[in-house]
């Protein structure tokens, strides 16, 4: 690794480190940690390893023993993006359903689907890196390879959903669920460009971990930012009564609901009160259309009996 | 504004999708290799493997 590469890496390693506790204070200061906990514990789990990889990797062969630095480097390394992969799917999750706020609806479906799908991911991730031939350490990078690029997918999904559907749901591009999503968004695509520059340029591994360098510190300032700027308020939304964005909010907040029960047939005429079949033969007296035939009749299901005396007493009055 | 913004997002959600049929592709299912969006140097020798792994020039 050439001298420049080097110091160039080890300046963004500590601007890294520092926007990180820089996004983490603001996000903290601006009494955001509610709504967006997992973005919060994704930037102290950065911040803590960055500081024992940078701590492990000064002390080596002076402090620590070489091989056992790098044992140390090797499995916080590790453990700690399989740690970022899972809390970048629950900043998506938690994206998604303050996004989705306004229509609960779809809010409660699309995070069933999206727990199913996340669930799914994890566990076709961790099934995908059992081969015959694994060890420890290669089943480890393996789940996480897999892990990374499924939520690399997931996230890129979500962005492309938040910025298609900004409108609709009353936000616009300065709102933070837009910024987070974009610097989200950002960060899966340059994981999946760098899993394909990897494959075809190994050798070229130090000139990537630059680029990725540049690339964190500008997530990181797109966080900070969007954070430390004041957020437009929510617009008031307004749908056409034919939306089908209301329409399945409106499907959706009925769904798992427990069921009344209705009389569809079978009703004897013992059941209703003398004075409920008088009001109802005055009423049929009263309209101008006649009774329908026997056969003509539709067995409709009949409304509570209060509600029934209510109407017909409200037609005769009237 | 609006088209510039969802030109971006369009532009990286294809670029994803390009990346990962690449990474994807037969030949490379036995040298895929990933790392975080970090400064930090990767480790990419097995652990059990003895020596620091060139640590001390990284």
């Amino acid at each position: 690794m050439c001298v420049p590469s080097v110091s160039l890496l080890h300046a963004l390693g500590y601007t890294e480190l520092l926007l990180c506790v820089v996004a983490l204070c603001v996000l903290v200061a601006k009494k955001q940690w509610r709504d967006y906990a997992a973005l919060g514990l994704f930037l102290a789990v950065r911040i803590s390893s960055d500081v024992i990889l940078t701590g492990v990797h000064s002390a080596s062969g002076h402090l620590i023993e070489g091989h056992l630095a790098y044992r140390i480097y090797f499995y916080v390394y590790w453990i700690s993006f399989a740690v970022e992969s899972v809390l970048a799917l629950l900043i998506v999750y938690s994206v998604f359903r303050l996004a989705m706020e306004p229509l609960k609806g779809l809010q409660t479906l699309g995070m069933l689907v999206f727990k199913w799908a996340a669930g799914i991911s994890v566990a076709v991730a961790l099934g995908s890196a059992v081969t015959p031939d694994m060890t420890g350490t290669k089943y480890i990078m393996d789940a996480i390879s897999q892990l990374q690029r499924t939520q690399s997918i997931l996230t890129l999904c979500l962005l492309l959903f938040v910025t298609f559907a900004i409108r609709p749901m009353g936000l616009s591009y300065s709102s933070r669920i837009f910024g987070v999503s974009l610097g989200l968004g950002i960060m899966s695509t340059n994981d999946l460009v760098q899993s394909a520059w990897l494959v075809f340029n190994p050798n070229l591994a130090t000139t990537y971990s630059v680029i990725n360098g540049v690339v964190i510190c500008t997530i990181l300032a797109t966080w900070t930012a969007y954070f430390a700027l004041p957020e437009p308020k929510r617009r008031m939304i307004v749908l056409p009564t034919t939306s089908p964005f209301l329409r399945w909010n409106q499907i959706s907040q009925a769904l798992g609901d427990s069921p009344g029960f209705v009389a569809i047939g079978g009703v004897p005429p013992e059941l209703f009160a003398p004075a409920e079949l008088e009001v109802m033969r005055r009423a049929s007296l009263k309209m101008v259309t006649p009774f329908p035939s026997a056969s003509e009749r539709i067995h409709v299901a009949p409304a509570p009996l209060p509600e029934r005396i209510r109407a017909f007493s409200l037609k005769i009055y009237s | 504004m609006k088209f510039i913004v969802r030109s971006f997002v369009v532009a990286l959600a294809l670029t994803g999708a390009i990346a990962s049929s690449y990474a994807k592709a037969p030949s490379a299912a036995a040298t895929v290799k990933v790392a975080k969006t970090s400064a930090m140097p990767v480790p990419r020798c097995p652990p059990s493997q003895p020596g620091d792994c060139g640590m001390s020039q990284w």
